[in-house]
């Protein structure tokens, strides 16, 4: 506990925090609507605040919402949530050397903490700073941040939904958060086959029982985006050679 | 009395299910962070693994806006909404306007013209 004290661990906790607090505004509006959502598919303050607290990551949350709200079995809805923290395994990866020489408690904490935005902010100074505590400070003020306005604005946004009218289909807000989320993955072409290849095998294959073609769906999204980057990657190094 | 107070979920089932999102929140992102140079994942895994976000995505948002009670329905509230909604991304940097213009067509269709 002592590095949280050290110098160099607060000059990198001012850097971080610096670097990363225009962007931090960005989290409002998803807390905000992550909030009324939980509240849309009918869970209590308290059941909201508690899958904030121990999710805490907004596309899992968004994502499994309607799924909970539908009655789905646990293990689809766990298999869903794996599915679309994913991205984070490629994360973790991609910044693990940021950690090197901290300990293992230091490591899981700022590992549970992981978001895209600190993960985009800090990546790369995480890899050429050589002092350990100033990286873990650099890392974990962010971090912390984005930590106090998740829940600040989730819980707003938990309080708000409860003075709304049912009839107003809030729960198209978690929908619309998901769109966007997808959006600026979509442009590039294989994870737009990806995409397009789920959703079209979601809507085909919706009969299946116990919500199974959500699964399927999505290993079939996978194998097309891995597909189509091949196949992307084939025709563009067939052009250049002639 | 909550909007939501119809709907009662079993209290058990329902933090078991928050405590393994979570794991399986937190294993991802903890992963390679906790492990270090222990494991190296193959590219070709690194690879595959980046579709599965916008797979799952589209498979949960795609049938909530083109099925309407089980059956697919080009022309319904949530398809124009999901339309209004993509537009004002792609037309604007403003973070709220896409909510603004989904929630607002959305309304308008049910509540005004009662579609």
């Amino acid at each position: 506990m002592t590095q949280l004290f050290s110098p160099s661990f607060r000059a990198g906790a001012r850097t971080g925090f610096r670097e990363f607090l225009p962007l931090s505004v960005g989290l409002i509006p998803w807390a905000l609507v992550t909030g009324m959502s939980m509240v849309s598919v009918g869970f209590s303050p308290l059941q909201a605040m508690g899958m904030n607290i121990i999710v805490f990551a907004g596309t899992a949350q968004l994502g499994t919402l309607p799924l909970i709200a539908a009655g789905a079995p646990l293990w689809l809805i766990v298999v869903t949530a794996l599915a679309l923290n994913l991205r984070f395994v490629i994360f973790s990866a991609a910044i693990a050397q940021g950690f090197r020489g901290l300990g293992t408690g230091a490591r899981w904490f700022s590992g549970h903490l992981l978001t895209d935005g600190v993960f985009a902010t800090c990546i790369e100074k995480m890899m050429q700073n050589d002092d350990k505590h100033w990286r873990l400070g650099y890392y974990l003020a962010p971090s912390v941040w984005s930590w106090l306005l998740w829940q600040t604005f989730a819980l707003t946004g938990v309080l708000a939904a409860g003075s709304i009218p049912k009839n107003w289909s809030l729960e198209f807000m978690a929908t619309i958060a998901l769109m966007l989320l997808l959006l600026p993955m979509a442009k590039m072409r294989p994870m737009l086959v990806a995409a397009l290849t789920g959703g079209a095998a979601a809507v085909v294959l919706q009969g299946m029982p116990l919500r199974l073609g959500l699964i399927v769906a999505i290993f079939a999204g996978i194998a097309a985006g891995f597909a189509a980057e091949h196949w992307h990657g084939r025709r563009n190094s067939g052009k250049a050679a002639t | 009395m909550t909007p939501a107070a119809g709907l009662n979920f079993d209290e058990g089932f329902l933090w078991l299910t928050f405590l393994l999102i979570g794991l399986a929140t937190t294993l991802p992102r903890a992963s390679f962070i906790v492990l270090g140079n222990r494991v190296v994942l193959p590219s070709v895994v690194q690879r595959a693994l980046r579709y599965a976000p916008a797979a799952a995505l589209a498979a949960i948002v795609v049938p909530d806006i083109v099925l309407v009670g089980g059956s697919f329905a080009p022309f319904n509230p949530k398809l124009a909404a999901a339309a209004a909604t993509v537009a004002a991304a792609l037309l604007s940097r403003n973070p709220w306007l896409p909510f603004i213009a989904g929630m607002g067509t959305l309304l308008t269709l049910r509540m005004g013209l009662g579609w």
